[in-house]
């Protein structure tokens, strides 16, 4: 312990600020892994959340595409079960009185849920039952409701009253449980409900009994535990996650190329005292063990540092998430964050592996320093042997494979050939280091000579002699600048893309839907007398109708959509992969063909000519695909029919959109204005298409907010790692910077060559993250995008926005110098000398 | 430009009645008194702690006095401020040590250059090269430091210290890395660069060969200046 204290903690100590920056860089790498794990679990939430505290443990739930029909329920009471069976509605509903928005009505069988409720104020007739509600406590905040008050909630058609009979405490959404009979009239949903729950009695058969309720009912039905639909609802998040989270992984990469950084420059530094201590009797692996445990020291201390860090963060970043999740996912309550043991273990574990490799190589090399070259004068100016031209060749192999490997397919859907390539193309990167750096250098030296004389050739000159440093530093620094320009590039595409997307998508005047909230898989039902009311007046020349509801499909969820496939021709609106738009939509009309999203096809490996299964209703149907279309709207998927096709199947299903189109000269503001008088008491939401598609833009920059955030971290773990390298140099040049001070050298010029070097490292890094930046981009838009989520992204990389960035991390690259360069400015010439 | 024998000798620096005590208390000189003459070398002579180094740096304004005063060209130099004394130490003084001390980055040429690149001197690749050449090692121009022997390396720092023509030449051990061949050719240019220049050289020194090229000799100990003798018939003077 003693020798642990002198050989490994006094270094550390002696050194306080070189210290502290790689214990920064360690805990903001160990940070952002934390919170985007912590944020990403409570975004998800868990699926039990809000229901389970009203109606108890559920142990199935059956569902069907278009509703489960009524009258099962009473087949299934039937059964030799002992088991309880509840339908349950689930759809939004308006609050009335000041147009205060919407929200989730559960309807529930409230006399068998209120045992489990908790919540009861004592009995209740039947008739009071209809007329009460219970709100969460989310909803009463937001409503500023209390126990006992009257509010208003309005259906599809009509306005009723309720009593606020209870709030159930600690819940993360807004929603409203209804008693099933009063949801069914407010919304004038008979004879269907959203799902039946099933709850066993204690000593029934769980397995026996799923067999036995599935028999019951008929093939189109679907019978799922509680688990299985958390396990559905992690899949559809899956790719989401694992991206963000590979991302996370960049910051604690960069750290990892400073954390290398730092042990080696002790060892460079220490070479003396390792001569000391092998000719003393020291073993080699004995003086590795003692940079490895320097670098454990700092791993252990940056992750605790990083996992207090990560949770202040993750409490930052979980709405963004939350609102992604629900945007373009799966609609989902977030659930408290959770800080686990395990976590908090893991954390550290992973924060000091990666110290503890990044440590590995430099620690080796100390080892087989011999004791009589170690203690020789002139081995301070050691510095790792560089093999440029032999790296030069690794380089360009890595390379090539990083780019056989993006024409390999996903596994087990996930991209992981993708991000090999990022891998492989960030080490190819690194591997072309001290070439790149030498030979551009080269290339500005008469430049730098000419622009600011000693200092410029002495700045250029140090760099390249301390030529392995320089290489991990421009390496890191490199990689953090790549990260931003390819997650910058691949945004700015996307959001390109979608722009031009919408506005061939969103090619009516006005759109209408029913009130709710706009999440994925929830589609607030219209009443069915609208079309009729807007196709009569004056200036409206065409109305689409639109029937979306979600539907599973091979184990997760997707769309289904029904349009007048006639207007949707003529209108041009959807844009394929392949084929002529016009012969594959006029092929839908009133037929069993489909035609299916991006998404859709990709994640289910559907291609024109295939047939899908699907059950609507009870029954099973079979539709041929007649193309693939071009879609941005979600990642779930959409299978799109004929309005008539749908309709032979689900004749009650509800009207969800509207798509108008004003007649050529006519007023599309006075139209809109007479569209949204006529259905003024409609729970309806009427919008222009511009408005739609600022709303589309703005949640599509939304959800990119987090990945700005992480790119914002791990560039600054970069700048971090940066002012630490240049620090380290500043510390080792001592006698050199004493040395230009005996020679007429003024602090001005000792600052400026300081600050060139900064300078020169930003230059070189920014040449080099702007290549490799390029190469990952395109890896992400083709292979990992495409893999992950199955969206066709056209290359389009934001040129303003990357030079700025560009210009500002240089900028800040130089501000990172600053520090040490003041540090420089203070070393007295004579000390610096008589030192050696 | 080499200056011819005179017997006017001006004084370039004044040391009077200096004393130099550090933190820990540790007088390192006491009660010091010197001329140092343009082209004159004067050695420094004593055992290692007698306070020769700590004499120099005060000679060449990287130290100052704790008491008394040193003038260079009439100016004392605690009375300086950074931009005088690095102006000081760009247009007056040059430096050479026992360690050499050129950048190992740089090339001869570079490293003899350097001086009047922060001076911003115009012509300076030009001058450097000339003295290069003075010191015959105009071949070696390119060569990195490691790729020079040690006789080279300090015949490229004597080429430094002299690039701007110093009046003051300051050389700490200059030949106490050195074997005798090659100490004996860098005493030669320090010989010639008060002799051709007209610089005042003071080095400080254990060798024989140096005290004996030397036309001052100051005897030091402990931190006093012990006795001065002259080579020829001007003495310094001591106390």
């Amino acid at each position: 312990m003693k020798l642990f204290r002198r050989i490994v903690l006094r270094p550390l100590k002696a050194d306080p600020i070189r210290t502290l920056i790689s214990i920064l860089s360690v805990a903001l790498g160990v940070a952002v892994v934390i919170a985007i794990d912590l944020a990403g679990d409570a975004a998800v939430g868990s699926f039990q959340s809000s229901l389970a505290t009203l109606t108890g443990k559920v142990d199935l739930t059956i569902t069907a595409n278009g509703g489960v029909d009524e009258a099962y329920l009473g087949r299934l009471a039937g059964l030799p079960l002992r088991a309880k069976f509840s339908a349950v509605i689930e759809q939004p509903v308006r609050v009335v009185g000041g147009g205060r928005g919407s929200a989730m009505v559960f309807g529930l069988d409230m006399i068998a849920a209120a045992p489990a409720q908790g919540n009861g104020e004592g009995e209740f007739t039947p008739a009071e039952m209809e007329r009460s509600v219970v709100v969460s406590s989310d909803a009463a905040v937001k409503f500023d409701w209390k126990t006992g008050q009257q509010i208003s909630l309005r259906g599809r058609n009509r306005t009723e009253s309720f009593t606020v009979r209870s709030i159930v405490p600690g819940q993360t959404s807004g929603w409203l449980g209804l008693d099933l009979a009063a949801a069914q009239q407010l919304l004038d949903s008979f004879g269907r409900v959203d799902r039946v729950d099933v709850r066993f009695e204690a000593g029934e058969d769980a397995a026996a009994g799923r067999r036995a309720v599935e028999a019951a009912l008929p093939p189109g039905y679907t019978v799922r535990t509680p688990g299985d639909q958390q396990e559905e609802k992690q899949k559809m998040l899956a790719a989401f996650r694992w991206n963000l989270r590979i991302l996370s992984y960049i910051a604690l990469l960069v750290g990892a190329f400073f954390i290398y950084n730092t042990i080696a420059v002790g060892v460079v530094r220490r070479r003396t005292e390792i001569g000391i201590l092998r000719a003393i009797g020291s073993s080699a692996r004995s003086i590795e063990g003692v940079f490895l445990a320097e670098a454990a020291v700092l791993g252990v201390v940056g992750s605790l540092l990083g996992i207090a860090l990560g949770r202040v963060l993750a409490g930052g970043i979980e709405g963004m998430l939350s609102d992604t999740v629900n945007a373009l996912f799966v609609t989902s309550a977030p659930s408290p964050i959770l800080l686990s043991k395990a976590g908090v273990i893991g954390a550290v574990v992973v924060g000091t592996v990666v110290a503890l490799l990044s440590a590995l190589i430099p620690a080796r090399e100390a080892a087989r320093v011999a004791p009589a070259e170690a203690m020789r004068q002139a081995s301070r100016e050691h510095e790792a042997k560089v093999h440029s031209k032999r790296d030069l060749v690794i380089s360009g192999a890595l390379a090539a494979l990083a780019f056989a490997a993006c024409f390999a397919g996903p596994v087990d859907g996930r991209p992981m050939f993708g991000y090999a390539a990022a891998l492989l193309a960030v080490a190819a990167m690194a591997m072309a280091c001290p070439a790149m750096i030498v030979g551009i250098l080269r290339a500005l030296r008469p430049a730098l000579k000419k622009l600011s004389g000693a200092a410029g050739l002495v700045a250029e000159r140090s760099l390249t002699t301390a030529l392995s440093r320089t290489s991990v530093v421009v390496a890191a620094l490199a990689t953090a600048i790549a990260m931003m320009v390819s997650v910058a590039t691949m945004v700015g595409s996307f959001r390109e893309t979608v722009q031009v997307w919408l506005v061939s998508q969103l090619g009516a005047d006005v759109y209408m839907r029913g009130e709710g909230p706009a999440t994925a898989g929830i589609f607030p039902a219209m009443d069915p007398r609208i079309p009729d009311l807007v196709r009569g007046l004056p200036g409206v020349a065409d109305v689409d109708v639109f029937h979306a509801f979600p539907f599973r499909y091979e184990g997760t969820q997707a769309t289904l959509g029904a349009g007048v496939m006639d207007i949707v021709r003529r209108k041009h609106t959807l844009r394929f992969l392949s084929g002529n738009a016009d012969q594959i939509l006029k092929s839908l009309e009133g037929t069993q063909r489909a035609i299916v999203s991006e998404p859709f096809a990709n994640k289910h490996h559907v291609k024109p000519g295939d047939v899908l299964t699907l059950a609507l209703g009870e029954r099973p149907v079979k539709l041929t695909v007649a193309g693939i279309y071009f879609d941005y709207s979600n990642d779930r998927g959409l299978v799109i029919v004929d309005r008539s096709t749908l309709l032979r199947y689900l004749p009650e299903q509800p009207l969800t959109n509207m798509a108008i189109y004003v007649q050529p000269g006519a007023d599309a503001v006075k139209v809109r204005h007479a569209i949204e008088e006529a259905v003024a008491d409609y729970p309806v939401l009427v919008a222009p298409n511009g408005v739609l598609r600022d709303a589309a833009i703005r949640i599509f920059d939304r959800t990119f907010s987090v990945t700005w955030a992480l790119e914002g971290i791990a560039i600054i773990v970069a700048m971090l790692g940066a002012a630490n390298a240049l620090l380290a140099l500043v510390l080792d040049r001592r006698r050199e910077i004493g040395l230009i001070r005996y020679l007429g050298g003024s602090q001005g010029q000792v600052r400026t060559m300081i600050l060139t070097e900064a300078g020169l490292l930003g230059l070189l890094a920014s040449a080099l993250g702007l290549v490799l930046g390029m190469a990952l981009s395109m890896v992400l838009i083709f292979v990992i995008n495409k893999q992950s989520f199955g969206w066709t992204i056209q290359f389009h990389p934001p040129l303003g926005l990357l030079a700025a960035a560009l210009a500002l991390v240089w900028a800040m690259t130089i501000l990172a110098g600053v520090y040490p360069a003041r540090f420089a400015t203070t070393i007295e010439p004579s000390d610096a000398v008589r030192s050696e | 430009m080499p200056a011819t024998k005179r017997s006017d000798y001006v004084s370039a620096i004044s040391v009077r009645n200096v004393t130099r005590s550090y933190d820990g208390g540790v007088e390192a000189l006491r009660g010091v008194s010197i001329e140092i003459q343009e082209g004159r070398v004067t050695a420094l002579l004593g055992r290692s702690g007698c306070g020769k180094t700590t004499l120099l740096n005060l000679c060449g304004a990287m130290d100052f006095p704790s008491s008394g005063e040193v003038l260079i060209e009439g100016h004392s130099t605690t009375a300086l401020d950074d931009a005088r004394l690095t102006s000081l130490r760009r247009g007056t003084i040059g430096f050479v040590f026992q360690a050499f001390q050129l950048l190992p980055s740089l090339t001869a040429l570079e490293n003899v250059e350097l001086p009047l690149l922060l001076a911003g001197t115009k012509g300076s690749e030009a001058r450097a090269r000339e003295i290069l050449r003075w010191v015959g090692l105009e071949e070696k121009a390119s060569a990195l430091p490691f790729q020079l022997s040690g006789g080279q390396m300090q015949r490229v720092a004597v080429a430094r210290a002299l690039v701007h023509q110093p009046k003051l030449l300051i050389a700490d051990e200059p030949t106490g890395n050195l074997d005798t061949q090659s100490g004996d050719q860098v005493l030669a240019l320090l010989r010639r660069a008060a002799d051709e220049f007209g610089a005042a050289v003071v080095i400080a020194t254990h060798s024989a060969e140096a005290a004996a090229m030397a036309d001052i000799r100051v005897r030091m100990r402990d931190g006093r200046i012990q006795g001065i003798e002259s080579g020829g018939s001007e003495p310094g003077f001591a106390q």
